[in-house]
């Protein structure tokens, strides 16, 4: 059907490891079962026989954060859950990766107020944002493709164990106290505003 | 085998108080007046009827004895306490003369059906106290720990007064009307250099662990404490359940919440009446109609707005079928967490309500935050195909719903582990606040489409499905019936579905259609008016309810005359429901309790708001 046919009779292909390692990665990415508002029933619909997240090779919901790689943040974050959800990614192993559901998970959405946390990339790295009140599952699907493409450029040495929570968070990286906290060098360095 | 008592039961209808209702609310009300003063002659401080409906003032230390009276008389039997919650006046016109926070409740017969409200206002100026009612109703803990949690009214006599949404070291009660809303502006784009970097995150409280400190009633020397959630997969959400066992034997459990606290409440006292619509999707998410329109009567009563018929039968329709919808969501989640039939009724509950989702994102735009019925009226009228997607709907549920009894009821694993399991009485859930499908499979006929029609519900032909079991599979069993139910409160609708406008013509809640802009100045007036200024209902307090797929959804709202609720309270079921866990659970195994919260069919959105 597709490699099968196109190798030769005898011999072998060549690849970079981190091309192999990257492509099966990317399509066998476990989600977390963890639902927060209205955006985990559209997660849940995305698992549904309609939508059939299987497709994509990430229908298999773990319930223990030690044995999935992605933490889908569907719904808004609470003051009170917040320390939860960033125990619950802590617990993950690498390679691990974020998304997040919905507007309130990517910026507090309609939720101004005292109780949010005005977006869960406060406190995690987050690698695909996907808009929407509730996004569709479609959305949801979509935003799973995006990050295939991402893990399939993805290089392994950032994926060291320890790596991401130190050094290469994403330029909105906060901890509790912004004060005392090391801001790491970005990725990429964004050039100052002309005041 | 199969034929079991509680499928009998199921379907009868509610037994003879319905029938005997020749008073009204303020005449019950003003009964009651009479029996108070003549037992405590200096216990009411005044009397306010607004809309149909009387609030008592009671002085705080007669408050004990006027709800026991209140409930223990036969005739009045107040017994339902449907909603605790106070409000504070310090920013209310004219306040001064008045204590600043006063309490509220709202009791309803469980014999005429009819409401009357309490006010006590609190005595202690900033740090007010008022009698706790956890001596007449235990279901009043819950609401009154919320009500110190977020306003810091102390309760005397309370058994367990502490934070119950917020962490339990947050600084102050964020209702009271001195704090802001709080929040913050989002940047959604930044550099190093933006002064705003440095305040960067301060809202997070500090990612410690959870706090693992028992309830202070477990005995941690004796029993082992288990911590379940705020994430498991089996509590529906972030619920976080602190068990106490003896081996495998539940001692009790006690449930943390907040984790999906949202400030509901001070965001919709900051924001205008329109603009709370939204807001209510979000809160049960899986009844989104049934909020719309629970929202929407509140706000039109307190309007005095009355709506056209084509919309109220439209409101109906699709009230229904969110009913039915979220009943399956409940189903499929429900089985699988008890029989553990791998996906096989999951996915089967999902098909169908993609069908109901399809209707919904037809009228509304959207699959689950519809905002379609809205204050005034529904959005727009349904578009043609509408018909024939319920249409569709009403040809092939019933067989489905078929299907599933049978599936359900002849598979032994579902019957071992749900009959008898999470026993309820009547009196229970009357001491617990319970309603909804809940109470109704513990045999009170409480649903508020019977008992108070709203919404033009009186010109329906329907039962309301009840057992008197009282345990998990009459819970089922009455979740099942009432779809059946729907089902043909939804025929009866399209049937009788009337021509005519979707909006109310008053003017001072819906703007004027455009062509009225053209030729009438008044209607540029009205039209500007609302949309500078919004609607502006006159100054008055009201509580106003009606039944979602799981109970009692109520709203009580303080106007000030302006344009923005002074005071916006969200009575929700779930929250109400879920206390009754530790009863249902106890002396039961720990894979009981994951039967029970499933079978309370909460949603933590509802639970925490
Ligand atoms: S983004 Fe919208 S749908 Fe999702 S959790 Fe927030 S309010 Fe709910």
């Amino acid at each position: 059907m597709g490699l099968e046919e196109k190798l030769p009779d005898e011999g072998f292909v060549t690849t970079t490891l981190e091309k192999a390692i990257n492509w099966g990665r990317k399509y066998s990415i476990f989600p977390l079962t963890f639902g927060l508002a209205c955006c985990a029933i559209e997660q849940i619909a995305a698992g549904g026989s309609r939508f059939d997240i299987a497709r994509f090779g990430s229908e298999v919901f773990r319930a223990s954060p030690r044995q999935a790689d992605l933490l889908i943040v569907s719904g808004r974050v609470s003051q009170k859950m917040a320390p939860v959800i960033k125990r619950i990614y802590d617990q993950m192993l690498e390679p691990k990766w974020v998304i997040a559901m919905g507007i309130c998970a990517s910026a507090g959405g309609p939720f101004n107020n005292y109780a949010i946390v005005q977006g869960v990339d406060k406190i995690l790295p987050v690698d695909v944002y996907i808009p929407g009140c509730p996004p569709r599952p479609e959305s949801l699907l979509y935003g799973l493709t995006l990050l295939q493409q991402k893990i399939q450029h993805e290089r392994l040495r950032d994926r060291r164990y320890g790596q991401r929570s130190e050094a290469a968070r994403p330029l909105r990286e906060t901890v509790a106290s912004p004060k005392d906290a090391k801001v790491a060098e970005p990725a990429v360095r964004y050039e100052p505003k002309a005041r | 085998m199969i034929e079991t008592t509680q499928a009998q039961a199921a379907g009868a209808t509610p037994a003879a108080p319905l029938q005997n209702t020749p008073l009204t609310d303020t005449g019950i009300a003003a009964l009651a007046a009479e029996k108070i003063r003549a037992r405590l002659p200096d216990a009411i401080l005044g009397t306010y009827t607004y809309r149909g409906e009387t609030t008592l003032t009671i002085r705080p230390q007669d408050l004990l004895n006027v709800a026991r009276l209140l409930r223990e008389d036969a005739e009045l039997s107040f017994r339902h306490l449907a909603n605790v919650t106070s409000v504070d006046w310090s920013k209310y016109p004219g306040y001064s003369a008045r204590e600043r926070f006063t309490t509220v409740y709202q009791l309803l017969s469980t014999n005429s059906w009819r409401r009357i409200s309490l006010k006590v206002p609190a005595p202690g100026g900033d740090s007010p106290v008022v009698p706790s009612l956890t001596s007449l109703w235990p279901g009043a803990d819950w609401p009154e720990r919320e009500v110190y949690d977020l306003m810091g009214v102390r309760f005397d006599g309370h058994p367990d007064l502490r934070r119950i949404m917020m962490p339990h070291s947050w600084p102050n009660h964020p209702l009271r009307k001195e704090l802001p809303r709080g929040g913050e502006r989002v940047p959604f784009s930044m550099t190093w250099e933006d002064e705003e970097f440095e305040s960067f995150g301060k809202q997070i409280i500090e990612a410690r662990a959870v706090q693992q400190v028992p309830p202070k009633q477990a005995d941690a020397n004796k029993h082992m404490i288990l911590n379940m959630g705020p994430h498991h997969p089996s509590t529906h959400g972030v619920l976080r359940v602190i068990v106490e066992l003896d081996g495998e034997t539940v001692v009790a459990a006690y449930p943390d919440l907040g984790y999906l606290h949202s400030g509901f409440e001070k965001q919709g006292e900051t924001i205008r009446y329109k603009d709370f619509l939204p807001y209510t999707d979000r809160s049960d998410y899986l009844s989104s109609m049934c909020n719309n329109l629970c929202y929407s009567l509140a706000v039109e009563k307190l309007m005095g707005v009355e709506i056209p018929p084509r919309a109220q039968m439209l409101r109906v329709i699709l009230c229904e079928l969110q009913r039915i919808s979220s009943h399956l969501l409940w189903m499929g989640t429900h089985i699988m967490d008890a029989a553990g039939m791998s996906h096989a009724m999951l996915m089967y509950a999902f098909r169908e309500r993609e069908q109901l989702l399809d209707i919904f994102e037809l009228v509304s735009g959207a699959r689950l935050t519809t905002s379609y019925i809205r204050p005034g009226g529904v959005w727009r009228d349904v578009p043609p195909s509408f018909a024939e997607r319920v249409g569709d709907v009403l040809r092939t549920f019933p067989a489905k719903f078929d299907e599933y009894e049978k599936f359900m009821n002849d598979n032994p694993v579902w019957r071992a582990r749900t009959e008898g399991v999470g026993k309820l009485t009547a009196q229970q859930c009357l001491d617990l606040c319970i309603t909804g499908p809940m109470a109704r499979a513990s045999g009170i006929p409480m649903d508020y489409r019977k008992i108070r029609p709203y919404s033009g519900y009186e010109n329906f032909d329907f039962k309301v499905p009840m057992a008197t079991e009282g345990d998990t599979f009459a819970r089922y069993i009455v979740r099942l019936e009432e779809m059946r139910q729907s089902l043909r409160i939804v025929e009866q609708g399209m049937k009788n579905l009337p021509d005519g406008p979707v909006w109310s013509a008053d003017r001072k809640m819906v703007p004027p259609p455009r062509q009225e802009l053209d030729v009438s100045m008044e209607a540029v007036i009205h039209h500007f008016k609302l949309w500078t200024e919004g609607m502006t209902p006159p100054k008055g307090e009201i509580y106003e309810c009606g039944e979602s797929p799981r109970g009692e959804e109520g709203f009580y709202l303080v106007s000030d005359g302006s344009a923005i609720p002074y005071r916006l309270r969200f009575r929700t079921p779930s929250f109400h429901n879920l206390q009754a866990l530790n009863t249902m659970s106890k002396g039961r195994l720990v894979a009981d309790l994951v039967v029970n919260i499933g079978s309370v069919d909460i949603v933590l959105g509802d639970v925490d708001r």
